[in-house]
């Protein structure tokens, strides 16, 4: 997929191109607000991630600019500023979704993805990892034609690690996407690993769990490899 | 206090009854004064009768018919009479004074005219009187009907005036209810009250001039908010995306992974900060809407179901007791949410395994209030003192969050006018009560 991130911070925009390149995605980098809208008007673009604050661009003009052509890219806000209104604005004027900065890059792309999906109606597959089916569309996991009971939390944290199989998430990661309503302050690393001690209770009488695996120090991850 | 309209009609009450006193004292002399005028005009009117017969008939009409010498008349009730007899007096009379007569062996006070003149050199001296009793019955009547119409011009205009004084008030009522319901000041509502009073017309452009001014300095709060979370949040955006990517590369050894991962959390320890800062500015300046209607008790049973997991991963009881239910009006939910999901999540953080946690909802003087007891650690009364006051209470316990949550949810109660009250004693429990306004 093609994408368009537009930003002005140009060491932000690196990282960001660096890791969805690494997601194997095919990004272009626009700096400045000029650059970007002439950008959108002649390519193709599946996404754009569009910074609201630009030196020379109301970046809202932007999205309204490109919301304008044939085929019109999605478009995901990124903003630093974090004004309730601004994205109320964005989210009116016809954005798919909206990041506050400092964001996570793994939450970018699962947002990304999800966004992905819902705008070219990729049906979601379900997902196999040992010997328990993941099934997304109705979010529930089995056991062979067992169903294994499990909370909300429970299956939001079992899906993100799945979505970004074989690669550690930190405990920050983890939380941020599953208790992201709430406010920064309430953050406890202990959260997380309550939910995984409690994921691994369920799971484990069914079936053994060695792939939940807990890289010291750092965070968990999903790995089918020894 | 005393509301405005009853205070007006008590003082029209007022005036009209010291009025009213007044000429109940002073009527019956007025009256008597009237009486006495109006009684002598009609024994002189009656005189003047007596003479017309007398000097077209002659005495004789009188002095034939009775005894010898004399004459005298009363009627049946023996309220007014008449007499003429022969006299020898030195001098001329003529006046009115009030005397006792006996009349068949009954004696009442008159009012008599004494009259003397002369018929064919014989003098003789006509009286004519009317019973004081008869004159002070007048008076009474006169008295009786005053007092009745007093008393119902009292009722009737009382009515009268509190209806008009409810009137004349009605539109300030009216600009109290708007501001009662104006829950930020950019919603103060732009149509002036019906009214011809000028003073209410002119309150209430006032209050729109002040609600604007307030409007003006929430603006430009949040604009410096809006550029100081700019400032503050690129920079640490930009290092977090440096080293989630350095930590995904897979290329760290094991060591440098951790090392990264240490340093991603204090990078969000940083955005906790200053986002936390810039929540209290934003709802100190109103840029949260306060809009919403929903249940408390739906809100707490949220909170707890959200940390049933935690409490019963230390092994503590979160018991609710919440049979007293409020629809909250003109709020935020998710504000309140993460207050009291800030208060709970404290509660078990400070409360040793196997403790307990209550939330419970009543009602104190009509006041709704949320109280969350727990058998924790408590505090002692120099941290509870400075218990909402930003970063006052970081180094108590460090290892547990910024410490701004507290002043984080008093803040979010001050903006719904919730009254925080906490107690506490070290080594057996806390407890905070959410008073909500009535």
């Amino acid at each position: 997929m093609n994408v368009l991130i537009v930003e002005d911070e140009v060491k932000m925009a690196e990282e960001m191109a660096a890791f969805l390149t690494r997601e194997h995605f095919l990004c272009e980098i626009a700096t400045i607000g000029v650059e970007a809208s002439e950008k959108i008007a002649v390519n193709l673009y599946d996404f754009v991630l569009l910074d609201l604050g630009l030196p020379d661009y109301n970046g809202l003009d932007l999205l309204k600019e490109g919301k304008m052509l044939d085929t019109p890219p999605a478009f995901i806000i990124i903003t630093a500023r974090g004004a309730v209104e601004e994205k109320v604005k964005g989210l009116n004027i016809g954005a798919d979704d909206y990041l506050a900065k400092p964001f996570s890059l793994v939450e970018l792309n699962a947002r990304i993805q999800a966004v992905a999906r819902r705008k070219f109606k990729i049906e979601s597959s379900d997902i196999q990892i040992g010997e328990f089916l993941v099934k997304t569309d109705n979010r529930i996991v089995k056991h062979k034609e067992k169903t294994v009971e499990l909370t909300r939390k429970e299956f939001d944290l079992l899906l993100y690690l799945l979505l970004n199989k074989e690669k550690t998430l930190t405990r920050v990661q983890l939380y941020e996407h599953i208790w992201g309503n709430l406010f920064d302050d309430q953050y406890d690393s202990n959260f997380i690993d309550v939910h995984i001690k409690n994921l691994r209770k369920k799971l484990s009488p069914h079936a053994p769990v060695d792939w939940i695996k807990t890289t010291r120090g750092v965070g968990y991850k999903i790995s089918e490899e020894e | 206090m005393i509301k405005l309209r009853y205070k007006l009609s008590l003082f029209n009450i007022l005036s009209k009854l010291i009025f009213g006193v007044l000429f109940l004292i002073l009527m019956p002399m007025i009256l008597e004064r009237v009486n006495t005028i109006q009684t002598d005009n009609q024994l002189i009117e009656k005189r003047e009768q007596v003479i017309d017969i007398i000097s077209q008939w002659g005495v004789e009409r009188f002095t034939d018919s009775g005894y010898e010498n004399a004459f005298g008349s009363y009627n049946i009730l023996k309220e007014e009479y008449i007499s003429l007899e022969k006299v020898e007096l030195e001098h001329n009379w003529n006046f009115i004074e009030v005397t006792r007569r006996m009349i068949d062996n009954q004696i009442i006070d008159y009012r008599v005219l004494n009259y003397s003149f002369y018929v064919d050199g014989q003098m003789y001296l006509l009286e004519i009187g009317k019973s004081l009793a008869s004159i002070q019955q007048t008076e009474k009547n006169i008295q009786k009907f005053t007092l009745v119409f007093l008393a119902v011009f009292l009722v009737f205009s009382t009515i009268f005036d509190i209806v008009f004084a409810t009137k004349l008030i009605h539109p300030l009522e009216k600009i109290i209810k708007k501001l009662k319901n104006t829950p930020t000041p950019s919603l103060y509502g732009k149509a002036t009250p019906n009214t011809t009073t000028s003073e209410f017309v002119y309150l209430d452009k006032t209050l729109e001039e002040l609600m604007q001014k307030i409007e003006d300095l929430f603006q430009k709060e949040r604009q410096i908010t809006s550029n100081i979370s700019h400032e503050l949040l690129t920079p640490v955006s930009i290092a977090r995306g440096i080293l989630e990517n350095l930590l995904s590369s897979g290329e760290l050894n094991e060591e440098a992974a951790i090392k990264t991962e240490e340093s991603l959390r204090t990078l969000y320890r940083l955005k906790t900060m200053v986002n936390s800062l810039l929540l209290i500015a934003r709802v100190e300046s109103h840029q949260y809407l306060r809009n919403e209607s929903f249940s408390m008790v739906e809100l707490i049973n949220e909170v707890k179901s959200e940390l049933d997991i935690i409490a019963e991963d230390k092994d503590i009881a979160l018991d609710t007791d919440l049979k007293e239910e409020k629809w909250v009006k003109n709020a935020n939910r998710s504000l309140l949410f993460n207050m009291f999901y800030n208060i709970v999540n404290n509660a078990i953080k400070f409360t040793p395994q196997k403790g307990k946690i209550f939330l419970t909802s009543g009602t104190i003087n009509t006041q709704f209030f949320i109280s969350i007891r727990d058998t924790g650690i408590g505090m002692s009364p120099e941290i509870l003192e400075n218990l909402f006051m930003r970063f006052k209470n970081r180094s108590a316990h460090p290892e547990n969050g910024t410490g701004i949550g507290l002043a984080i949810s008093k803040t979010i109660a001050d903006f719904h006018s919730i009254e925080i009250h906490v107690e506490s004693e070290p080594g057996k429990g806390t407890e905070f009560i959410f008073k909500f306004p009535s």
